[in-house]
């Protein structure tokens, strides 16, 4: 016969199960929603698709025309992202575009961003760089990899990678991998090196 | 320069302790300026008299599940750099690295293919006695031999011999080490 109580061992494997699952199931959610609404409070100053999240501290600044896509991660980390638009620029923003923490993202006249994105830490966009404004165009699924900085004026093609470190001043053509510093671009049909660096 | 009120008590390794009690073993005196931010599940060994100067910006070290950072005696890290491992990052006995610099065995992302899988990671080692210039860059796969130095604001995605300074982007040889 089956006692009716669950016996020791029952109880504490249940108990670790229960622990599981707010691990991998409620903590998400919770931060999730916790991101969401710090997104809506941090851009409200912007007009915003829905589902944005923000992870972390965001300085967001709209005195000009900007617009967020939806489904936007803003990651929070070690520096706060700032996202910033000045008076009479316009920042557009694609859906489910994706930053990690650092990135500054800065319009004086114009910045453009596609749909997919992925921006690492540290990137750096800004349509001025002292001398002169240019707008910047960055099209679909452009990885942009850690600490890369666009020069005004650039306009980065569709599904393009720009490297780690490398600062681009010219156009980047769709499908090209960019590096170095200035960034010379290469199609990524001919990139023999696999991602993992072997 | 501001000296931490709790270093002139006396108390500087105990604190720096206690910032590094994520990490598996510290070993001694080890010196924390500023806050170092230490996630992850991964395992981190810290040796002895390690340096961790963040005043400027914090220092980030990341081992992911089943990774591991082992920093060995006397490294010095500056401000803002960050770690980032998920198979090993070996940061060798003497070696220095500057500010803002990332070290990181997986890209996380496949150049090719589908962007949200994850690449595998290749272990990065950085030998003994070498320098890492502020805001570079190593990349998975970089190993750099004893003596290296790298100059700032470059990135590493190879092996680098002994005793040879690279810099510039892309990177290449600036200076090799005259034998004696």
């Amino acid at each position: 016969m089956k006692p009716a109580l669950p016996s020791r061992d029952e109880t504490l494997q249940m108990a670790r199960a229960g622990l599981q699952m707010v691990r991998t199931e409620v903590f998400p959610r919770a931060e999730r929603v916790v991101a969401v609404a710090r997104a809506r409070w941090l851009f409200r100053g912007f007009r915003m698709g829905r589902d944005v999240a923000a992870y972390g501290p965001v300085a967001a600044r709209n005195d000009g025309h900007a617009e967020l896509g939806d489904k936007l991660t803003f990651l929070g980390g070690m520096l706060p992202t700032s996202v910033v638009c000045y008076e009479h620029a316009r920042l557009l923003v694609g859906s489910e575009t994706q930053f990690n923490y650092g990135v500054s993202v800065e319009a004086w006249e114009s910045v453009q961003i596609g749909d997919r994105c992925m921006f690492a830490s540290y990137v750096r966009v800004s349509d001025r760089d002292g001398q002169r404004i240019a707008p910047i165009i960055i099209e679909d699924d452009v990885w942009v990899a850690h600490g890369a900085i666009l020069l005004p004026g650039v306009r980065i093609g569709a599904r393009s990678v720009v490297s780690a470190g490398s600062i681009v001043s010219q156009d980047v053509p769709p499908d090209s991998l960019a590096m170095g510093n200035p960034a010379r671009s290469m199609s990524l049909d001919l990139v023999a090196r696999d991602a993992t660096g072997t | 320069m501001r000296v931490p009120l709790m270093m002139m008590l006396g108390l500087g390794p105990t604190v720096a302790r206690l910032k590094l009690r994520r990490c598996e073993a510290v070993g001694a005196t080890p010196t924390v300026w500023g806050r170092v931010w230490i996630h992850g599940e991964g395992e981190i060994q810290v040796g002895d008299r390690v340096v961790f100067d963040a005043r400027m910006a914090p220092i980030e070290l990341h081992a992911q599940r089943g990774g591991r950072i082992v920093i060995e005696d006397d490294v010095t890290i500056e401000g803002g750099s960050s770690i980032e491992a998920q198979s090993c990052v070996t940061l060798g006995a003497r070696s220095r690295l500057g500010m803002w610099c990332k070290l990181m065995d997986n890209m996380y992302h496949p150049v090719r293919g589908n962007r949200h899988e994850r690449p595998q990671s290749v272990p990065l080692v950085v030998e003994e006695g070498v320098t890492v210039g502020s805001r570079s860059i190593l990349l998975p796969g970089a190993h750099l031999q004893k003596g290296a130095s790298v100059a700032s604001g470059t990135v590493i995605s190879r092996r680098i011999p002994p005793g040879v300074t690279v810099g510039g982007s892309p990177a290449r040889v600036l200076r090799r080490e005259v034998t004696r």
